[in-house]
């Protein structure tokens, strides 16, 4: 085991089965009253033999990725590093990685180490600056790596450009694990005077496993991507299913509101198509049954799609695999073209939004190119115009915003959801930094679902604690009145997902009572003929 | 004459492939949109706080509002005063910015060199036997350029060094740094170095207007000892400079215009459009090896 703070590049490719490095809670970022005492919040944990056993937790004790198991033999483990290496290679090939090879190259070879991303990097400052958690530290493993086989010296001039990583498949698979330490969040790459981005590489890296080795954490790939390309959805509902349970909600919407609505499905020719992430349906049925009320008391013409993938906005091949991302996007075009509709509406999704509008820009054309754009305009004009009639007094609690980095920082959508806060949450108040320099929920990337064996723990410990800190912030004035609801608005279904996980393992909600939810949420809420409130604080306690 | 020919190589050395660098990543297929935000380009004042034209209803219906000078601004406060190292790393800026700034002042020190070496070709010395020339013009020259020359060099002396012991003794960067990164800051100190001891004894710079002429006229070019060993050394690292990272000044051009702040629509008809047709006629010989690559019957096989 080595010192969190003198881990060396090198030392990846330790050939041992040392673990490379071990949380200590006394080094881990301090988080503000009421959680300034270490009993405030769950010890660490040590990784179960069997699954040192079984998977990788070479690197520092967490699993990130579920597939990514221990060879078994000599020849397996030769199979892993050849397959790296024929990976690495078609990275950066223009024939193989055409779509990113332009700013992959650029970040791979003008680093200056000049360490300035540090400070910009959420895990790296949450984990009490563990040097394995440097944004550069991965990207110059792979940088040295890729060196090492890519340009082929010898003897000196190996050693000249620091081409110095042992390879062997323990390297391979610590490498793999490093590549989900990141959020992918971006927030290093503002601060690069270079304009480099250390996200992008641990993409790319992601990339590599994936789309050579065939290896990529469950929730993302086997029951992510390719769960939806089959049955629809990557929470696995099918059309029937959908059907159901868009009844269900029409019941809830008039159980909560007397608003009778038919949620109008399929419907050919409609101005709008909403899309949602499908585990809404599932998890937070408050969320598409909300939009539903705002469409239809606003009067727009919209509808929901019950076809293959048109009812699931998520788009997971984003966060690690080009191929699967392209399929889905080309498949959620498909839907809305069958439709008719003039435009798609990405509900609150961050990782959707940028998928849908943002990379999926660039692989359509003609008539399959439907225009894309975010819910958030279109309610910040529904709100603002006063095509709702609204009463913010029905939200007199402390609000706060997170935002979602791939609606802000991948998308530049700031000022709409401030426009509508402002206008319906009377006690909103910002995180700070806020906008294009929040800070991801930690849940980024797909860390959000990807909850087996220890990984929630580095989630929650981790890559989640700057976000708590922000929230606890926000809300000092009120963190010690356990009688004043706290709303944290994450119009963000992964987001969300991190929220409630943060939550829990802190027992926020149940000791301070701080909330978690979307944003139409709290649109309807302060519906002025709402007899009851929409958002129920004891129901979540 | 051997030197005058080297010297003139090595400048075209460095003009010449430092535009293949920029040509080859010009030519490099269209990426994905991957932009950043704050885009500066961004108008009606989004750029500031890192709005786009994505927070309008419809976007696609509404004229697009490039802000140019917003654009302007933020590169220039990259590129002349690194702006994002002062406000995220004020210690290292103080160093770096010293390296970069000396560098710009000797790019205007070899401008005014050249202007002083037309000027005396044209009849007017710089310097007579008593001094320098009393003409307003020539004494301008001559005073620039002492000014730039001296303030230039010692800049770049002192980021240069300052970075290597900089990155020799903190930890942080120590481990990153690798022997060519430290050969880098080396070589460009040595070159400052050697440019200072020539000063020394030629405080006017004269050597360097000599020099300058000689490249005008195709005279061959006088040098020995340090004076030779300067120029020699000045031109490996111009040739050099384009083959390393230390181009960065062409890739930060591509980081930043078209990565980071490239977020033109696809919109029917635009030329982004004609793009991704032209992208999608593209048949690779060879495909990534995962299963879900392969045809559906083989992967229903495995």
């Amino acid at each position: 085991m080595f010192d969190n703070k003198k881990i060396k590049p090198q030392d990846i490719g330790n050939s041992s089965d040392e673990q490379l490095v071990k949380l200590k809670q006394e080094e881990l970022m301090d988080l503000p009253a009421p959680y300034d005492k270490p009993e405030m919040e769950p010890e660490l944990t040590e990784p179960k033999d069997e699954w040192k056993e079984e998977y990788c937790t070479l690197l520092d004790g967490y699993v990130g990725i579920d597939t990514l198991t221990r060879p078994k033999t000599k020849e397996e483990e030769e199979d892993l590093v050849k397959k790296f290496l024929n990976g690495l290679e078609k990275a950066f090939s223009d024939e193989t990685n055409r779509n990113y090879i332009q700013p992959l190259l650029l970040s791979f070879e003008y680093c200056a180490k000049c360490n300035t991303c540090s400070d910009a990097c959420h895990v790296y400052q949450a984990s009490g600056k563990n040097e394995l958690y440097r944004p550069i530290f991965r990207s110059e493993v792979f940088r040295r790596l890729a060196k090492q086989h890519l340009e082929k010296k010898e003897g000196f001039w190996k050693k000249f450009i620091g081409a110095d990583i042992d390879l062997d498949w323990r390297t391979v698979a610590r490498l793999g694990e490093l590549a989900y330490r990141c959020n992918l969040c971006r927030r290093c790459a503002q601060t690069c005077p270079l304009g480099l981005d250390n996200g992008l590489l641990a993409r790319e890296i992601r990339k590599i496993f994936s789309q050579e080795l065939g290896i990529a954490p469950k929730p993302l790939h086997e029951k992510g991507t390719m769960l939806q390309l089959k049955t629809g959805s990557s929470t696995g509902i099918t059309k029937p299913a959908l059907l159901d349970m868009i009844e269900f909600i029409e019941e809830e919407i008039e159980d909560r509101t007397g608003k009778q609505i038919k949620i109008p499905v399929d419907k050919k020719g409609a101005d709008i198509l909403l899309t949602h992430n499908a585990g809404e349906f599932m998890s937070w049925p408050e969320n598409p049954a909300a939009f539903a009320i705002i469409f239809e008391e606003a009067g727009l013409d919209w509808t929901l799609s019950s076809d293959m993938i048109g009812y699931d906005n998520v788009n997971y091949g984003l966060f690690y695999d080009d191929a699967q991302a392209k399929k889905i996007a080309l498949e959620q075009f498909k839907a809305a073209k069958r439709l008719g509709v003039n435009r798609i509406v990405i509900g609150e999704c961050g990782h959707a939004h940028k998928a849908a509008a943002v990379s999926a820009n660039r692989m359509v054309s003609g008539e399959d190119n439907i225009p894309v754009e975010s819910f958030l305009p279109l309610l910040r004009d529904l709100v603002v115009n006063k095509k709702l009639k609204l009463d913010p007094s029905k939200n007199d609690f402390p609000v706060t915003l997170h935002d979602p980095c791939n609606v802000v920082r991948m998308m530049g959508i700031v000022k709409p959801q401030r426009d509508i806060l402002k206008a319906i949450a009377p006690q909103f108040r910002e995180m700070t930094p806020n906008g294009v320099r929040n800070f991801c929920c930690g849940g980024g990337s797909g860390f959000a679902i990807m909850n087996y064996m220890n990984f929630p723990e580095w989630r929650n410990k981790v890559s989640s604690r700057m976000k708590f800190k922000q929230v606890l912030e926000a809300f000092k004035d009120t963190a010690d009145k356990p009688d004043i609801p706290k709303y944290i608005c994450a119009p963000c279904s992964n987001c969300k997902g991190a929220m409630r996980d943060i939550l829990e393992y802190y027992e926020a909600t149940e000791k301070f009572n701080i909330h978690y939810g979307g944003l139409v949420e709290l649109v309807v809420n302060a519906l002025a003929d709402l007899e009851e409130p929409f958002i129920d604080f004891d129901e979540a306690l | 004459m051997l030197l005058l020919i080297f010297v003139y190589l090595s400048i075209f050395a460095f003009i010449f492939m430092s535009l293949a660098k920029a040509i080859t990543f010009a030519k490099m297929p269209m990426h994905g949109r991957w932009e950043l935000y704050p885009v500066p380009k961004e108008g009606k004042g989004r750029g500031e706080y890192g709005g786009s034209y994505m927070e309008e209803v419809e976007w696609w219906k509404k004229p697009r509002e490039i802000s140019h000078a917003g654009e302007l601004k933020e590169m220039l406060k990259e590129m002349l005063f690194i702006k994002n190292l002062f406000e995220n790393q004020r210690p290292l800026w103080w160093i770096s910015y010293s390296l970069h700034l000396g560098i710009y002042i000797l790019f205007a020190w070899a401008f005014l060199l050249l202007v002083g070496a037309i000027t005396e070709l044209s009849g007017l010395p710089i310097v007579t036997e008593a001094g320098v020339n009393s003409n307003g013009w020539a004494s301008l020259v001559y005073y620039a350029t002492f000014l730039t020359g001296v303030i230039g060099a010692l800049l770049v002396a002192l980021g240069s060094a300052g970075l290597f012991f900089r990155r020799m003794t903190l930890e942080s960067m120590k481990k990153y740094t690798t022997p060519q990164d430290y050969f880098n800051l080396l070589f460009i100190f040595a070159v400052a170095f050697t440019g200072i001891l020539v000063w020394i004894s030629d405080p006017g710079f004269n050597y360097g207007r000599d020099i300058m002429k000689s490249l005008l006229t195709f005279s061959p070019i006088e040098a020995n000892g340090i004076l030779a060993i300067h120029i020699i050394l000045l031109g490996i690292l111009l040739a050099y400079i384009p083959q390393s990272k230390m181009s960065h000044y062409v890739g930060k051009y591509f980081t930043f215009h078209k990565v980071l702040w490239e977020n033109e629509p696809n919109l029917p008809g635009s030329e982004i459009e004609k793009k991704v047709e032209e992208a999608k006629k593209f048949k690779p010989s060879r495909n990534w090896s995962a299963p879900h690559f392969q045809p559906a019957e083989k992967q229903s096989k495995e």
